[in-house]
């Protein structure tokens, strides 16, 4: 066989080896087999010069053009074997491996029922207060219309670390702080841990509160039942219904509890013919405590009750999550499970 | 308090059913918790007539009768009771009944003879402990009516079978009786509201000198009476008394006390019965009592006094606490045949105080704390000494004993209506605000049209201001009647600009703790001391608790690390393979200069155990250590835009290795570490535990008015360059880092730590770092950069001793 037919010979054989491969590294073998320095092309074309020198341009330019074939049919191949390879991958693809997490962050539900509340009460335009969580007696009954012997310290049983001195019962102790401080008018609230010697069930000896205040000139029950109608609705939805029931708090004059309709029954009182859980059949859950201020804070800061008139509320941080979330039993909030923890992503 | 709704309808002609009831008086302001039925589990229960009585022939207790209870058969019953007899009227529980324990009336054969259904002692109808015999029934009920066979026994007897459990506000002791409720439910329904009808006879001589009272404190007892009843004779009391008190609440006693208690329920007058020939010297006299003075109640027990309880006294001694408990030497007796029966009314808060200070409250001392009606006394005293010569046989005396320092006097509180407007934010009528008033028994002189004079009656304590009435105003409106407005919320300038408040840093940081992958934990605020204490943690300083609930509650933290740590302890008993938790909270110390007496300070915690990620699928399953925890605390510093602190060494009670975190300026921002081993075991915590704890507020200040600051981005390419150092275990990292940083160089960007190797078992380690080299405004050739690393390289070789 002369020099030229085994020239032409190539991308036939080049076509028979190719079909034969399978790897990337058998591609690359046959490539150097036949491309390659020492390659079969190359081995050919360094018998050029044993060639006549009138046979030499024909012999190049058939080489070229058989190098360009092998070249073409070379990457033919690539492309399809890179073609088979993708789709043997999308073929094999497994999307229901799980993901890859790294590490699985929360909020405690206090504090996100604490920010849910806060965050409409900002957005009304209130302002966040604070004050200490061990605090004097004046601040924590006194100023709040309970003298020592008041029948309404029974309300609140009390942890004391000295005589004057105790753990607060209630937010209410943030109002003192801040109107002896500020002028006003004010509109606050105050979020944070208030403490009860009481433990059981349905009690824990350290719970969390939110206190607000509105002191104003012309302020009324109105406003108040407008304000608090409004917060019910922005957490618990619009057709959350609102009762106002009076009640006694030392501080506020009058003084109204507010119930909404159950977040379980919807107000229904039962579920499937059975009294309701939640409200235990009344279609009623208790939510907050509030009412007007008392003249005799406002003198007791230091403030004119016929210059202004107010509303404070207090309502249970963990009522609300409670409610909003489904919780049932009220002591594992301080146990700190990751089980439970990891319930409330962020 | 619990309000039988049969007792109410006796003085109010209440048309509704008892829920009903129960909804208004909810939205009244007096909150219905339940309606309760006492008698509930005898309401199967027939009255019955026992027609015939025979020995059972193979017994020689049981007997066999037969029972009618109005059926067309009489039942065959054997009853082994010894007073059971033919024509006694008795309570008859029948096939099917069931009783207070839960046992079901089925057909039996005692001993072969047939029983159909039961006959009951009282014991058997949880009615009292009476297991003597069976129950002998009247003919009659207490109206007078006589029983019929086949009627169920609790309606033949009329007991209380409904009774509204309604929760009272420490303001409304007018609502302490029944009276009380059918004068406001009377008055909000326009109901006539009618007395209970009795017949006081009084007999015998002018008695009411016979036992002289004086009053030493008139505000500590503004009033005092008494009566006289002579010839009584001490015994139980008629069923329907014992059962009504049953039906409320209170054990029924003895016949005498028994009618002190009814008409406690009733009118919501407290009253106390002496042994009138025990009392010395025959006179009473109410005074403060003194310091250490002694007195034994009829509990038995000695009680200390102090200045300012109320002491009732005979000629000689103390005989009872003022309000809150007789005395034990001139209490009625079996034997008592003459009794002075006292009527008064105290100061509260004396009451209060004394009863609080003993731990000595009662149903009188409760209702006395809050306030009982000066007016009512006369009417309740008599009604008393009536129902209790009803019930005993006594005499009552003619004559009242009393003294009486300080008359009541109505207080008068003005009332405008422009003012009731202005507060509730409706309009309102004259005649409305009339109406309401009046009918809470006010007196309204309105001869200033628009500034009313109102006296309020002696039973209401809390109507004593203007808003006080505004608010009665507000609840016969009804407070669900109002308007609801929005108000526009007040905003002052001095309120802007201001530094983040402390709760909006809280949060942030929070949420940063969070986002980071973080559990938050929420932990009591009190520990024991004897937590504190396992930690090595200082006794001095701590805020102990006067009355704990608990001893694992009787000190507020100094740290959070005891919670965060029984944290862990508790996730590791329920299986968790890793815990990583932050809490945010108050750490508590004694401080004088602060008006609590109590400085606190708020830290940030935080508490690394066990897998590095909860997942086994795709991660190495490694173990948290030191780097991960001081990674948190790194970025923490950075997310603050604060200079990270120095590492340093230290000496901890509970950490080791403890690595104080100190600021530039010499503050201690905290600590991180290890919590040593041993104590580690207590928490069930078989690998580390790495915990760090931060100052927040000193961050907080810290951190205040730092923000970014944008750096350019580089225009020119960065070059990298690793060195290995070759080093002592004993060199820490940033002596590399810290060497680098003395050596002279114009074009080193940064230097960072990239591995740290340290082959098993030698005495070295390997130190790798990277070096970036950058010029801001050309590209770096090879060659300078190299001669710059040989610069670093030899210098940090020479000054540190190591080897590359």
């Amino acid at each position: 066989m002369d020099l030229l037919e085994q020239l032409n010979a190539l991308p036939g054989q080049l076509e028979e080896r190719l079909a034969q491969t399978a790897t990337e590294a058998d591609l690359e073998a046959v490539r150097v087999d036949f491309l390659g320095r020492k390659g079969k092309l190359a081995e050919l074309m360094a018998q050029m010069r044993n060639l006549t020198p009138e046979q030499r341009p024909a012999f190049g330019q058939a080489a070229n053009a058989v190098k360009n074939s092998l070249i073409e049919l070379f990457e033919a191949r690539l492309a399809q074997q890179e073609q088979e390879r993708e789709a043997a991958f999308i073929a094999g693809f497994d999307p229901s491996l799980p993901g890859r997490t790294l590490w699985n962050g929360s909020l405690h539900p206090i504090t996100l029922a604490m920010e849910e509340v806060c965050s409409v009460f900002r957005n009304m335009g209130y302002e966040i207060a604070g004050g200490p969580e061990v605090e004097t007696d004046f601040n924590c009954f006194e100023a709040l219309n309970m003298p020592p012997e008041h029948p309404a310290r029974d309300m609140q049983d009390t942890l004391y670390i000295t005589d004057r001195v105790l753990l607060r019962t209630h937010t209410s102790s943030v109002q003192v702080r801040t109107m002896l401080k500020r002028k006003p008018p004010l509109a606050i609230i105050g979020p944070g841990k208030v403490y009860r010697r009481d433990s059981d069930v349905t009690h824990t000896p350290m719970f969390h509160q939110i206190e607000g205040l509105l002191v104003d000139k012309h302020v009324t029950m109105a406003d108040l039942r407008g304000t608090l109608t409004a917060f019910v609705r922005a957490v618990f939805g619009e057709k959350t219904r609102v009762r106002f029931r009076p009640s006694f708090f030392p501080f506020t004059e009058p003084s109204v509890e507010v119930d909404m309709s159950c977040t379980q029954c919807g107000g229904q009182g039962h579920v499937n013919g059975q009294p309701c859980r939640v409200c235990k059949g009344s279609g009623w859950l208790e939510i907050l405590g509030s009412g007007m201020v008392d003249p005799a804070v406002f003198t007791a800061v230091g403030y004119d009750p016929d210059e202004v008139t107010g509303f404070a509320f207090g309502l249970g941080v963990e009522r609300i999550a409670m409610l909003k979330y489904g919780l049932t039993d009220l002591r594992m909030n301080f146990e700190n499970d990751v089980r439970f923890l990891h319930q409330f992503p962020v | 308090m619990l309000l039988s709704f049969n007792w109410l309808k006796e003085f109010v002609p209440y048309t509704g059913t008892a829920e009903e009831l129960g909804e208004m008086l909810t939205m009244l302001g007096l909150e219905l918790e339940e309606v309760v039925h006492p008698f509930e589990g005898i309401s199967g229960l027939v009255v019955g007539r026992v027609l015939t009585c025979e020995d059972h022939p193979d017994s020689d207790h049981l007997h066999v009768c037969t029972v009618d209870v109005g059926a067309e058969e009489p039942l065959p019953i054997v009853c082994g009771a010894p007073n059971v007899a033919a024509g006694q009227l008795v309570p008859v529980a029948p096939v099917g009944a069931t009783l207070p324990g839960g046992l079901v009336m089925k057909k039996a054969k005692l001993r072969g003879v047939p029983s159909h259904g039961m006959i009951c002692s009282e014991r058997e109808m949880g009615l009292t402990d009476d297991h003597s015999g069976i129950l002998v029934l009247p003919e009659v009920n207490k109206s007078g009516r006589k029983v019929e066979l086949g009627e169920r026994f609790v309606d033949a007897y009329e007991l209380d079978q409904e009774v509204l459990d309604i929760s009272i506000t420490p303001n409304r002791a007018d609502c302490l009786s029944v009276y009380g409720f059918a004068r406001l439910i009377g008055g909000y329904l326009g109901l006539p509201v009618t007395m209970p009808s009795f017949e006081l006879k009084e007999e015998g001589e002018d008695m009411s000198n016979a036992v002289p009272v004086e009053v030493k404190d008139g505000e500590l007892c503004p009033s005092y009476t008494g009566r006289i009843l002579k010839g009584a004779k001490v015994g139980p009391s008629p069923a329907w008394i014992r059962y009504r008190l049953n039906a409320v609440g209170i054990r029924a006693i003895s016949n005498l006390v028994d009618a002190t208690n009814y008409i406690l329920m009733e009118l919501g007058q407290p009253l106390h019965a002496f042994d009138h020939n025990k009392l010395a010297g025959n006179r009473i006299v109410v005074r403060p009592a003194e310091d250490g003075e002694k007195i034994t109640t009829l509990d038995g027990q000695e009680r200390l006094l102090k200045a300012g309880d109320g002491l009732i006294c005979d000629g000689e001694k103390p005989v009872a606490l003022a309000g809150v408990m007789g005395g034990l030497e001139t209490e009625i007796t079996d034997e008592s045949e003459s009794v002075f029966l006292e009527c008064a009314v105290f100061r509260p808060a004396s009451i209060r105080m004394t009863a609080r200070r003993l731990a000595l409250g009662s149903e009188s001392s409760y209702r006395y704390e809050r306030g009982v009606d000066p007016t009512g006394m006369a009417f309740a005293l008599d009604r008393a000494a009536a129902l209790m010569a009803e019930l005993s046989g006594a005499t009552v005396c003619r004559g009242v004993c009393s003294c009486t320092p300080r008359p009541f006097v109505s207080p008068v509180v003005r009332f405008r209506r422009s003012r009731a407007e202005a507060v509730l934010g409706i309009e309102l009528t004259d005649d409305f605000c009339a109406w309401t008033l009046e009918a809470l028994g006010c007196k309204l002189d309105r001869s200033d049209e628009a500034d009313w004079k109102v006296s309020t009656p002696g039973w209401r304590y809390d109507l004593v201001r203007e808003a006080d009435l505004i608010e009665e105003v507000a609840i016969f409106k009804g407070v669900d009647n109002l308007g609801e407005t929005l108000p526009a919320i007040p905003q002052t300038l001095e309120t802007f600009g201001m530094p983040e408040s402390r709760h909006s840093f809280m949060m942030r940081v929070k949420h940063w703790a969070a986002g980071l992958g973080l559990n938050e934990a929420v932990n009591f605020s009190f520990v024991g001391n004897k937590d504190l204490d396992f930690l090595g943690l200082p006794a001095e300083g701590r805020v102990n608790i006067m009355n704990p609930l608990t001893a694992e509650q009787d000190v507020l933290r100094t740290e959070l690390a005891p919670g965060l740590f029984q944290n862990v302890r508790q996730n590791i008993a329920q299986g968790a393979n890793g815990v990583r938790l932050f809490e945010i909270a108050e750490a508590f110390t004694q401080d004088e200069s602060s008006d609590t007496t109590v400085k606190e300070v708020r830290h940030l915690a935080f508490v690394l155990y066990g897998s590095r990620y909860d997942e086994a699928w795709a991660h190495a399953d490694e173990d948290m250590d030191y780097v991960d925890l001081k990674g948190i605390v790194e970025k923490f510093f950075e997310f603050l835009h604060l200079p990270l602190p120095a590492f340093s060494m230290a000496e901890h009670p509970y950490l080791a290795p403890a690595v104080q975190m100190t600021m530039a300026d010499g503050s201690v921002a905290g600590v991180i570490g290890r919590l040593k081993p041993a104590m580690a075991d207590a928490y069930l915590a078989r690998k580390a535990v790495w915990y760090a704890d931060l100052d927040l507020d000193l961050l907080r200040e810290a951190s205040q008015g730092k923000y970014t600051h944008f750096q350019q981005l580089p225009t020119f390419p960065a070059v990298r360059r690793d060195i290995t150092f070759i080093a002592p275990r004993s060199l820490h990292v940033d002596a590399v880092l810290a060497a680098v940083k003395g050596v002279k160089t114009s074009l080193l960007e940064s230097a960072e730590l990239i591995d740290v190797y340290e082959p098993k078992g030698g005495e070295e380690r390997n130190i790798t770092c990277r070096f970036t080299f950058r010029k801001a405004d050309r590209t770096l050739q090879d060659g300078e950069v190299d001669k710059e690393r040989e610069k670093i390289a030899s210098a940090v070789v020479k000054a540190l001793g190591v080897r590359i």
